[in-house]
């Protein structure tokens, strides 16, 4: 139906009218303007147009739109002569769905009918899901690249805190190396270190975002009074985080033990004293 | 000599005060773009509302300007008596439906504005000659429009509205000659917009479309009390919808939270990474020369001097972190925008990461004063440190 | 002759696994204006935990120190700190210069806290260290200098705002004979020119060149 507006006014019960309008609220409006089924409203095309008088007979909760979300808009339904009446627009829709018999293509299908329309044109569902996910897309890309910033923002902070950590450790490398131990066994308890800290770390962060993830959907979803779900903590997305962290808190730990192995033991005493 | 001693113990450590300045610095490209982001939008929405000088916008109670199909009924009669209100200079009605042009054997889809030529707000003429009231010959093309029709000024164009797929032909078509290009100043990028006259429009929109406007934009007069016109304006249409650039802003805002939210989040996360990096170097630094710091104690260097050399140190960072910090935040502005302004529908004007003096100075002051307190503990600590104690530990 | 400093009854304990662990034990002592005095004992005995006291690094358990007269028990950090750079000047065993700094900048540093202009506080660190015997060497990074070379800096950093008197905790440990013998040297330079010395130190040529050896075992004064 076309997506007028309708201004929707309230009033207490009143007793049934000759030819009393049906119409389907939403939960969220039904909630937040206290109306029941059987309860009577007015509904106007616009502020200023001519009053009906309507039914509540059903309280819907419509599909969690995340494209619509943000507009609070609150969607009703009536039977479509009824809203084509008071639209003043008889004989008039903004689509129509189209069911295909089992087995029929519906590429071909949407080809027959655009090369006889006049007027309007056939989509299959597909491309009008994937033209008004477009918004979601911009969202999602801006979210990725959020994600990209603080990625590389987390590599240099790692790599400076390992740098941080790792050097305050140089006293205790330059005995070690002193009294014979190798290079590479200290490199490998620096690692060790390193990667214990990554692990830790992970798992703290995972624990945290599942926390935050949790914090978010209960909020929006209260917020927007819907059932959508706003932060999904996927096992992918979780465990790409916790190898992406791993990754970077070892590399950033073997870069730092790197320097301050090959670094003679000798100037490290030195710079330690 | 507090600063040169301060830089030069910081270039002791050349990787690690390098990597610090690094992290501060993305820390302060993140917090600028957050603070850019936070009321971006609304600047930039702000201003285009006002740049042609139209304060109010009259709509269908309810709803935002072209933000539904919904359009107010008996317009001229409404246009007249906003006209008459006190303080009110102009009021011009603008009417959006779609049209079609005739275009190489097919019908090209239109966005297409009827104005009142005396009183339009909604674009900006670039070439060629304005429409004149009464004007029924002649249409205004943007230049999505004119590239793809490959149209000129002076050529002219075949206008048709009212689709009818039982006839297959349409209920209304008109020529028309292109008298101007102009710069639609709300549309989104590579919108097809065209404009025409108001009467126009409603002829070829369809008979529900007679006496009807999307919007009224309103002009106040210079010195004007806005506030005094939207209330009056309220007081006599009260089944409209009255809204100020603010009120439009405010509601813009609403639709927007999520952006305000992210970057609040953002932005604190961005602060307390640079209060615990720089926290940490300074307090590391600082465990590595209590000795030092002992000495100077002892030979009589008061606790306020060893806390400003901490602090100086921390601020060492944070300066020219944050300055790095800027550019490399307006350089990712500027693709997260291209991210964001890509938003079907979004008017191209508009932009979300706006960068004016005082938003940079905003992200400059709080850096500044995070950088601050950061070093504030490790300065504390080093300048509390018992200082007998601590040269009896420091001894072999 | 003027007292510099005098210290009464002084005692200092530590708590050490739970328990007290007395450092100082009564100790009473004057110094006179010009006098180089020289605290010897064993590891243990007390020695440097008596310069700490009388220096105004650390606070007694009970008893008083007093310099020309002021009771550093009455006065705030502020004011020990301020009596500390004007009154006192310290050499350590381990030298403790600032290493980001040159041996110029490190004798200034005293005189820049107390306000003095740059370019009188430049002209005092450079007389000071051609005073010590290093005036080739103002523009060298501490760590540049070699251990005989880095005490000598402290000596002259000490000297930088004409201390009442100097206190030197072991200034030869960290130095070889030979370099310890040139301090040796200086610091009888120092007293012959009329500074006020207290040395603490195991050195027994030092002690040996010191008007007054004060002999300290188990923190208390035997001798």
């Amino acid at each position: 139906m076309n997506r007028f507006l309708l201004a929707l006014l309230i009033c207490a019960p009143l007793p049934l009218r000759a030819q009393l309008l049906e119409i389907a609220v939403e939960r969220r409006f039904a909630d937040d303007a206290k109306v029941h089924i059987g309860d009577t409203v007015w509904i106007a095309a616009s502020a200023d147009a001519p009053e009906h008088a309507a039914r509540v007979v059903a309280v819907t909760e419509p599909a969690a739109d995340p494209a619509t979300i943000m507009r609070r808009d609150y969607r009703v339904r009536l039977h479509l002569p009824d809203l084509a009446a008071i639209l003043g627009q008889p004989d008039r829709v903004d689509r129509f769905g189209v069911g295909l018999e089992p087995g029929v293509d519906p590429d071909s299908a949407a080809e027959r009918l655009n090369r006889v329309a006049f007027g309007y044109q056939v989509f299959r569902s597909s491309e009008i899901a994937s033209q008004s996910s477009t918004t979601f897309l911009v969202v999602s890309r801006f979210h990725r690249a959020i994600a990209i910033i603080s990625i590389l923002a987390s590599a240099v902070f790692l790599l400076c805190l390992m740098v941080l950590k790792v050097e305050e450790r140089r006293l205790d490398v330059a005995v070690l190396r002193f009294t014979g131990i190798s290079r590479r066994t200290v490199f490998r308890s620096l690692l060790l270190e390193a990667m214990v800290v990554a692990v830790a770390g992970a798992l703290l962060g995972t624990g945290i975002a599942a926390v935050a993830s949790a914090i978010v959907n209960w909020y929006y979803q209260r917020t927007f009074s819907t059932a959508l779900i706003f932060s999904l903590l996927q096992w992918r997305t979780i465990l790409f985080a916790v190898v992406l962290s791993i990754v970077l808190g070892l590399g950033a730990g073997s870069l730092a033990a790197w320097r301050l192995v090959r670094t003679p033991p000798l100037t490290l005493w030195r710079r330690a004293g | 000599m507090k600063g040169s001693w301060a830089l030069r113990d910081l270039l002791r450590h050349p990787v690690r005060s390098g990597l610090a300045l690094l992290g501060v610095a993305i820390s302060a490209a993140l917090l600028l773009d957050m603070v850019l982001l936070s009321g971006g939008i609304e600047r930039s929405f702000e201003k285009l509302l006002l740049s042609r000088g139209y304060q109010v916008r009259v709509s269908p109670k309810g709803t935002l300007p072209f933000d539904t199909e919904a359009t107010l009924g008996n317009a001229a009669q409404i246009v007249a008596g906003i006209r008459s209100t006190p303080g009110v200079v102009q009021a011009g009605p603008v009417l959006g439906a779609s049209l079609f042009a005739r275009h190489d054997g097919a019908l090209l889809p239109l966005v297409a504005y009827g104005i009142d030529p005396t009183a339009q707000g909604i674009y900006v003429l670039e070439d060629g000659r304005d429409l004149s009231l009464g004007d029924s010959t002649h249409v205004l093309l943007g230049k999505p429009v004119a590239r793809r029709l490959g149209a000129k000024l002076g050529d002219t164009l075949v206008l048709v509205g009212r689709l009818d797929p039982e006839v297959a032909a349409p209920a209304r078509s008109v020529k028309v000659v292109v008298s101007g290009l102009v710069h639609f100043l709300y549309d989104a990028k590579d919108q097809p917009s065209i404009a025409l006259t108001l009467p126009m429009v409603q002829g070829l929109g369809g008979p529900h479309l007679v006496d009807r406007a999307s919007v009224i934009l309103v002009r106040a007069a210079d010195g004007a009390d806005t506030g005094a016109v939207v209330t009056q304006l309220r007081q006599t249409f009260p089944k409209l919808g009255v809204n100020t650039v603010g009120d439009l802003v405010a509601k813009f805002r609403e639709r927007l939270a999520y952006f305000r939210q992210l970057s609040l989040i953002l932005g604190s996360i961005a602060l307390i990474v640079t209060v615990l990096l720089v926290g940490t170097l300074l307090a590391i630094t600082v465990n590595e020369r209590l000795g030092e710091i002992a000495t100077m104690r002892a030979i009589g260097i008061s606790r306020t001097t060893v806390i400003a050399q901490v602090v100086t140190q921390g601020l060492l960072l944070v300066v020219p972190g944050g300055v790095l910090g800027i550019f490399l935040g307006l350089g990712t502005a500027r693709w997260l925008d291209a991210i964001l302004t890509s938003f079907p529908g979004l008017p191209a004007a508009i932009s979300f990461f706006v960068a004016e003096p005082r938003q940079l100075t905003i992200a400059a002051l709080t850096l500044l004063v995070t950088g601050l307190l950061a070093g504030v503990p490790p300065a504390w600590r080093a300048a509390n440190a018992p200082i007998a104690a601590t040269l009896r530990s420091d001894a072999p | 002759m003027t007292t510099v400093l005098a210290a009464q009854d002084l005692e200092k304990r530590y708590p050490l696994h739970g328990q007290d662990v007395a450092a100082l034990r009564g100790v009473t002592l004057s110094i006179e204006q010009g006098e180089y005095v020289a605290i010897v004992g064993p590891s243990g005995s007390g020695k440097s935990t008596l310069l700490t006291l009388l220096g105004g690094l650390d606070t007694p358990t009970a008893g008083t120190v007093r310099i020309l007269g002021t009771s550093l028990g009455e006065l705030d950090d502020r004011k020990l700190t301020r009596l500390r750079l004007e009154r006192i000047g310290f050499i350590f065993q381990r030298f403790h210069l600032l290493p980001v700094l040159t041996a110029r900048e490190n004798v200034e540093l005293p005189l820049a806290e107390r306000g003095v202009g740059v370019a009188e506080r430049r002209a005092r660190a450079e007389e000071l260290l051609a005073y010590v015997g290093l005036a080739t060497r103002t523009h060298h990074r501490a760590t540049q200098l070699s251990g005989g070379e880095m005490q000598r800096v402290a000596i002259a950093r000490a000297l930088a705002n004409g201390p009442a008197i100097v206190l030197a905790d072991e200034p030869t440990g960290e130095l070889d004979a030979a370099t310890g013998k040139e301090i040796l040297a200086l610091f009888r330079r120092l007293h012959n020119d009329g500074t006020t010395l207290v040395v603490v130190t195991h050195d027994d040529q030092l002690a040996a060149e010191a008007g007054r050896v004060i002999r300290m075992l188990d923190g208390r004064i035997v001798a």
